[in-house]
């Protein structure tokens, strides 16, 4: 089980701004993103704008396999205008 | 003076109370130091013609910290005479001319502090998880830095 924080444009697609999720331990950021999608199909709309931050590290939509532990954050990272 | 009160330190805080150009720069300042240089974000009333009302700001707060310590960390290796790092970042509403980031950075000369408050403006624009909500009129949008390396992508 991890927690999926979204924000901006995604905290708006999906309806929340974060929630638990189940997931296998190993899966790949874009297994993620589809699980993810599942739950709030509003969010496929932004799929190629976004990355993940899983434990606070950047990670872009694609082969890379996660390991995950139980507790980690996930959050969904629309394209950033700070400053 | 005690030494060990000037080890250079980091000031990072997002705040969505007004950001103050006096504190910021009160917290650089050093003996050692010739100088201070600053940068100020400030909220334009328009874009594309159209008339902004206000900015919201919103972060991944943790991680948004996270990375601008990292940043911090990235100017002191570049510029390694740098003292003290500043960086102020408003979250929530912010009104038309208000500031919504500052950074000050101070070094014994000018050179330094000057290339790094810029490459701390640019690095943040391309790394920081803080996101921009342009309100106008009739709508809003949310906005994209063109230094962010996952945006814009096809376009």
């Amino acid at each position: 089980q991890v927690s999926v924080l979204y924000f901006a444009r995604s905290a708006e697609l999906a309806g929340v701004r974060s929630e638990t999720l189940s997931v296998p331990r190993q899966i790949t950021a874009l297994q993620l993103w589809e699980e993810i999608v599942k739950v709030h199909p509003r969010l496929a709309v932004i799929r190629d704008q976004v990355v993940f931050a899983v434990r606070q590290e950047y990670v872009l939509l694609g082969d890379q396999l996660l390991v995950l532990q139980p507790g980690d954050e996930v959050a969904i990272i629309p394209p950033i205008s700070g400053g | 003076m005690d030494e060990s009160e000037d080890v250079p330190k980091d000031f990072i805080k997002l705040k969505s109370e007004k950001l103050s150009v006096d504190e910021v720069s009160e917290l650089v300042i050093s003996p050692c130091c010739g100088a201070v240089s600053l940068f100020i974000g400030t909220t334009r009333n328009n874009f594309e013609g159209k008339k902004v009302i206000h900015l919201e700001y919103e972060a991944y707060m943790s991680m948004a910290e996270t990375e601008i310590k990292k940043i911090c960390r990235d100017v002191r290796q570049k510029w390694p005479s740098v003292r003290h790092i500043a960086v102020h970042h408003r979250l929530g509403v912010v009104p038309i001319t208000e500031a919504s980031v500052i950074i000050a950075v101070s070094s014994p000369h000018r050179a330094e502090s000057l290339e790094a408050v810029m490459y701390c403006i640019n690095t943040l624009k391309a790394s920081v998880p803080i996101w921009k909500k342009e309100i106008y009129e009739d709508e809003y949008s949310w906005k994209e830095n063109k230094e962010c390396f996952w945006a814009n992508s096809g376009k």
